[in-house]
């Protein structure tokens, strides 16, 4: 039996009288890619947000390395060790690249506040940050303003500073959208690279072909409901999936 | 130099530590403050009474006063950093209103006539004005701009840039939104509070029209032209903004005019400020020394 990371039970998260997650619960393993699939308003976002701590759920449980996080504010999941990015990327624009990557290092000095009175322009920090950024390819863009750098790069400075932060899980929203097909094999190759490292993934992903190649096991929401959960080869088949995405009695297929 | 000459340096002196101040909220953590000049009047009123009614010393006072600004700062600011932006923005402007309506009219603040007899602040028996005066608001303006780049090269500091730049990504980095932000608005709030121990020893007699919403306008205006979020900028605005006015003095009423002008044409050119990001300052600066240019 696999030791288990991240723990979701009957988790709701309701606006008003919508319904954006209804009741979805699934366990993420230590070291597996678990992606969460779904069309388009399915919930996969807002199921992150919530696990992640930007909403407090409606109702349901969520543990994380072995505690109770639901309600937690997004400090406090980054300080146990959850990384994560945004399907809309936020970086900090007016900073360098490699500053980017440092304010994600020093997650830890947050915590406290006399500890965050240190200095930032230490060279280990930096030396820290720019191994970050070898890893995600992107050292020879650490003068550049974050600002100016096309949405491939800033999609993989994203990456580099969730790793900085998530010791123990990243959250990947959509990393692969809006990349071109030379853009995608490398960050898929980086993807399970941070795998090997001994880390865990929760990944959202419209690239169906991205899910399927990376994920361990896949879990399909539809409507805000846990509508699958299995091996990619498994999903692919399920006719539930396949109508959610095609609609009943489609003859379309697949992209 | 004529007594003319050191009053204004003194004036804008203590107008840049303010300034100062107010980079640090809303230079460095992003927090609009149009209401800087309250605690820049808590700062000197607090002062006032402890040396004329309590009868401390300037510098037994000094401490309690910074803390005591620092303090109201910090109860203003929980309320009100909940809100953003341009709600950010009314809301400290309230804040200015109210202030200044609390020194008008509770008579333990001496209402419309002030306080006076405000005793000038002594160093080793030695009775500071003028010159001397000068030089010890510029010893201070000197500590504070070193805080200033202390607190830029703090991962608190970092923090506030991380807010300023994109609140939801820093929140993803273990950056509590409130912590940071509320320390910005308490650091910047206990220097204005240190400008105003300075302003009221150097004035000597206080009112409450003295720290009213147009002295705030022109904190933020000081900051804007200089730079927001640099080093200098703040001193460099208070410097160009309390001498401009001395300056065009003859012209009379035309100076506004002028001051405007001078104003409108910096925001179409500079947006930045003078010592902003690829303001010309820099550029020049740049081409003059290629490396070091930094923070």
């Amino acid at each position: 039996m696999k030791e288990i990371l991240l723990r979701v039970r009957d988790l709701a998260k309701h606006f008003g009288g919508l319904r954006a997650v209804d009741g979805v619960s699934f366990d993420l393993h230590v070291k597996e890619i678990l992606g969460l699939l779904g069309p388009n308003g399915a919930g996969k976002t807002v199921c992150f947000n919530v696990i992640s701590g930007v909403y407090a759920p409606t109702s349901g449980e969520i543990y994380f390395a072995g505690r109770r996080t639901d309600g937690l504010p997004p400090y406090r999941m980054a300080a146990l060790g959850l990384g994560r990015t945004f399907q809309i990327v936020k970086p900090f624009a007016n900073l360098t690249v490699l500053d980017n990557v440092i304010v994600s290092c020093g997650v830890d000095r947050y915590k406290n506040l006399l500890r965050s009175f240190g200095s930032w322009t230490d060279a280990r920090t930096r030396h820290r940050a720019m191994e970050l950024l070898e890893k995600v390819g992107l050292e020879r863009d650490a003068d550049r303003k974050a600002g100016l750098l096309p949405l491939g790069h800033l999609r993989r400075l994203e990456i580099a500073r969730a790793l900085a932060v998530g010791h123990r899980l990243l959250l990947l929203d959509e990393c692969f959208s809006g990349l071109r097909e030379e853009e995608i094999v490398p960050l898929m190759d980086l993807v399970s690279a941070i795998r090997r490292d001994g880390l865990s993934v929760l990944l959202i992903e419209h690239n169906m072909r991205v899910a399927m190649k990376l994920s361990d096991r896949i879990v399909v929401l539809n409507h805000g409901r846990k509508i699958a959960e299995g091996s990619p080869a498994d999903i692919v088949r399920d006719p539930v999936v396949i109508e959610a995405y095609l609609g009943r009695g489609g003859h379309g297929h697949a992209a | 130099m004529n007594d003319y000459v050191i009053t204004v340096a003194t004036f804008a002196a203590i107008q840049a530590i303010v300034a100062c101040g107010l980079n640090v909220i809303v230079g460095y953590a992003g927090q609009i403050s149009l209401g800087h000049a309250a605690f820049f009047g808590i700062g000197a009123y607090a002062s006032a009474l402890l040396t004329t009614k309590a009868g401390l010393s300037f510098w037994a006072a000094l401490p309690m006063v910074v803390a005591v600004t620092g303090l109201v700062g910090l109860l203003l600011g929980i309320p009100s950093l909940r809100v953003r932006d341009d709600f950010l923005a009314i809301t400290t402007i309230g804040i200015n209103f109210i202030v200044e309506a609390v020194f008008l009219y509770v008579p333990f603040f001496g209402g419309a006539l002030g306080i006076g007899n405000i005793p000038r602040v002594t160093l080793f028996h030695m009775r500071m004005k003028g010159p001397s005066y000068l030089i010890l608001c510029l010893i201070f303006l000197a500590l504070v701009l070193l805080l200033c780049r202390w607190f830029t090269r703090s991962w608190a500091g970092l923090a506030c840039f991380a807010l300023r730049e994109e609140e939801t990504a820093a929140g993803g980095m273990g950056i509590s939104p409130v912590r940071f932000k509320l320390l910005a608005f308490v650091a910047g709030t206990a220097t204005a509070g240190l400008g105003g121990a300075l302003y009221a020893h150097f004035m000597r007699f206080i009112s409450p029209g003295d720290f009213s919403f147009p002295v705030s306008v022109m904190l933020l205006s000081m900051i804007v032209l200089g730079g927001m979020g640099t080093q200098w900028g703040p001193v460099l605005g208070a410097m160009i903004l309390v001498s401009l006015p001395e300056l065009f003095r003859p012209l009379m009423e035309i100076r506004f005019l002028l001051y405007t002008a001078i104003l409108l044409v910096m925001i179409r050119f500079q947006p930045a400020g003078l010592l902003g990001e690829a303001s010309l300052a820099r550029r020049v600066l740049a081409k003059a020394a290629p490396r070091g240019t930094g923070r």
